[in-house]
């Protein structure tokens, strides 16, 4: 990595009570950045992300910021642009109270706080909106919004924990857009997601979190190759799924088999050559396969590999 | 709250006298408090001054006084009546109407004695004695007055007891509301937005205290303004009412982040609020005069902000006086804030950082 690191972590660990929520996370992102933390739900993204944002005091492990030690330190936090997973905002406020308001917080003057919000109202494209109130916005706005209050501070971290969830396909296609250009404008961002093609497409490196533990990192190219030239198998079947896993276990080239909602997903070599070969041991497992599907080498695969399950389940 | 309203039915007080007469008529009355049937109702304590009575009564040892004045018994029987005089509190009315009762039976009886021998005259005395007699009842007027004086310099009037009662109820309210949108922007996760800006959970508490400190302030203003306008309540002078108001809503602020660091939940917050804001309107005495309650109830309101805050205001309204009239009250309610204060800091803490 040439470009000085905005956010260098290590060894991040977290426990709730008895539960290991974070074990041992580190991770590096640099200036211009965006960097995907891909993980299943409850996989550890969003508390790492909080140790992060100084919102969580991690129980072991070191965080620093654009070079400052950033554990238990307030002025870092300015530097840092958080935008939670939920819409955090007063819903009956108007846009722009609501911005000004947080814009605030960052102990900014009046007048500075007025351009701010306007800067981030045009960045996310709802100046047009700035007097109506949150309550009327459409989800997709709300998670704009939701965006546009990290950037009140200019901040040199942006962490977006899963800011696309339950938002329509457009509006995801616009925010999605908006990340890759924070990326060309140099701002480090942090993305967390459980949704592959997202950070497939917007992010320069991922990270694959999974039990609190960072258990591969790199660009999509890198950690695709771990794989080889395997390929991604969805059989899309009715029946004992478990059993049609075991049974595509143990046919010759199949390297892993993990069922999910309605199916089992396969991690093969030659996937498409060795179609007769599963659907014969379907068979004789006594399934009915109603589709199949193979897909080139791509983060799923990836993740499949890695953890033995589907990404979604 | 049965068991704290139970002592409604044994009611006793001290009653101070105050004898500066020393003659017949006097020791008629000081006999007649002294009788049996008033024993169960009545103490009495004598004392040497009409002083020393209001001290007293001021510093609740006495419930209220009687003073006889000098040439009281002299009087009776002259045309200009010495009166007798039942020194009253705030907080003990029931001692005072008991007493000026007592003292009006007493009157009627005297009158009644003289009324008898008005008529005897009438009815054929002894003739050489008639021209005497005549004379006697040529002066006869009720010549023996009673006269309750409040210890404070003007009465308390049932408005401005209960427009501060109801003041503070409602600026009780505050607790319920604050503490509810809290639990909210907790739940709508600005909290968390706010502490992921370089702002101490001391500043978002602070935020929250302010909140209630302006409306509050706003609250206490305007039922002031409104009701001694429109209903003639007495509030007092302005600026001891101001602070103790001000004091109050320290209290309430303290007690705000009391019931945001005790519950965990929107619905806590509203229950664990509700319990508080009723509790302390009825020990405090915001619904009933706190005079009437039980000793009981009596001792509890000195452990309520809102029950000192009470005695505060209609002290101001009855004695009057400047900012020596609430320093009592208000060293009280900032003592029982502290106390919670220190409580609720570290809990509503943890309730912005969890």
């Amino acid at each position: 990595m040439s470009r000085p690191p905005v956010l260098e972590c290590a060894g991040l660990t977290k426990s709730f009570g008895t539960r290991l929520a974070v074990d041992g996370v580190g991770f590096r992102i640099a200036e211009g950045e965006v960097y995907g933390l891909l993980g299943p739900n409850g996989a550890g993204k969003t508390t790492t992300m909080k140790m992060v944002c100084g919102l969580l005091e991690p129980d072991k492990g070191s965080i620093s910021i654009a070079g400052q030690q950033a554990i238990g330190n307030l002025e870092v936090k300015g530097l840092i642009g958080y935008v939670p997973q939920e819409v955090a905002l007063y819903p009956d406020l108007t846009a722009y109270e609501n911005l000004a308001f947080l814009a605030r917080l960052y102990k900014l003057g009046r007048r500075t706080v007025a351009a701010r919000v306007e800067e981030a109202l045009e960045l996310t494209e709802l100046s047009d909106r700035r007097n109506d109130r949150l309550d009327s916005f459409s989800g997709g706005m709300k998670r704009r919004m939701n965006i546009a209050a990290g950037l009140l501070n200019h901040p040199k971290l942006l962490v977006l924990d899963e800011p696309t969830v339950g938002v329509d396909p457009q509006s995801r296609h616009a925010i999605l857009e908006r990340v890759q250009a924070f990326g060309r404008e140099g701002l480090a961002v942090v993305y967390t997601t459980h949704y592959m093609e997202e950070a497939e497409r917007v992010c320069d490196r991922v990270g694959i979190i999974d039990h609190g533990r960072l258990i591969a990192e790199g660009t999509r190219r890198e950690l695709v190759a771990q794989l080889g030239e395997q390929d991604r198998i969805e059989l899309n079947a009715s029946g004992d799924l478990e059993r049609l896993a075991e049974a595509c276990r143990a046919v010759d080239g199949v390297s892993s088999a993990a069922t999910a909602e309605n199916s089992v997903h396969l991690v093969a070599t030659e996937g498409r050559h060795l179609l007769p070969a599963i659907l014969e041991a379907a068979d004789a497992a006594d399934i009915s396969i109603t589709s199949v599907d193979v897909v080139e080498p791509d983060l799923e695969a990836v993740f499949l590999n890695l953890t033995g399950t589907a990404l979604r389940e | 709250m049965s068991l704290a309203f139970n002592g409604v039915n044994s009611f006793h007080f001290t009653l101070g006298l105050v004898e500066l007469d020393h003659g017949p008529v006097a020791a008629q009355l000081v006999k007649a408090l002294d009788a049996p049937q008033l024993r169960k109702v009545i103490t009495v304590e004598k004392l040497t001054s009409t002083k020393l009575a209001g001290t007293e009564i001021m510093s609740g040892e006495l419930a209220a006084a009687l003073v006889i004045p000098a040439g009281f018994s002299s009087a009776a029987t002259s045309p200009h009546p010495e009166p007798l005089t039942t020194v009253t509190s705030n907080n003990a009315t029931i001692a005072g109407d008991v007493t000026t009762s007592i003292v009006s039976s007493f009157e009627a009886q005297v009158n009644a004695d003289r009324l008898a021998f008005a008529v005897a005259l009438a009815a054929g005395a002894p003739k050489a004695e008639t021209s005497k007699l005549i004379g006697v009842v040529s002066t006869l007027r009720i010549p023996i007055q009673a006269v309750e004086r409040p210890i404070g310099a003007h009465e308390l009037k049932v408005i401005s007891y209960y427009s501060p009662g109801m003041a503070i109820f409602f600026l009780l309210f505050t607790i319920n509301y604050t503490a509810r949108s809290f639990f909210v922007d907790r739940s709508q996760g600005m909290i968390e937005r706010m502490r992921a800006a370089p702002v101490r959970p001391v500043e978002i508490l602070l935020g929250k205290a302010i909140s209630v400190f302006v409306y509050g302030v706003v609250s206490l203003a305007t039922i002031g303004v409104v009701t001694t306008a429109a209903f003639g309540a007495d509030w007092g002078a302005p600026l001891p009412a101001a602070l103790l108001g001000l004091a109050l809503v320290f209290s309430v602020i303290c007690l705000t982040a009391l019931v945001m660091g005790l519950a965990r939940t929107q619905r806590q917050a509203e229950g664990i609020a509700s319990i508080i804001i009723f509790g302390l309107a009825l020990l405090g005495g915001d619904f009933f005069f706190i005079s009437s309650a039980p000793s009981t109830i009596k001792h509890l309101a000195l452990l309520t902000p809102n029950g000192w805050a009470i005695r505060g205001f209609t002290d101001l309204a009855t004695i009057g006086g400047g900012l020596g009239t609430i320093v009592e009250p208000v060293v009280a309610i900032l003592v029982l804030s502290a106390v919670v204060g220190a409580i609720a800091l570290g809990l509503a803490r943890r309730a912005v950082t969890s």
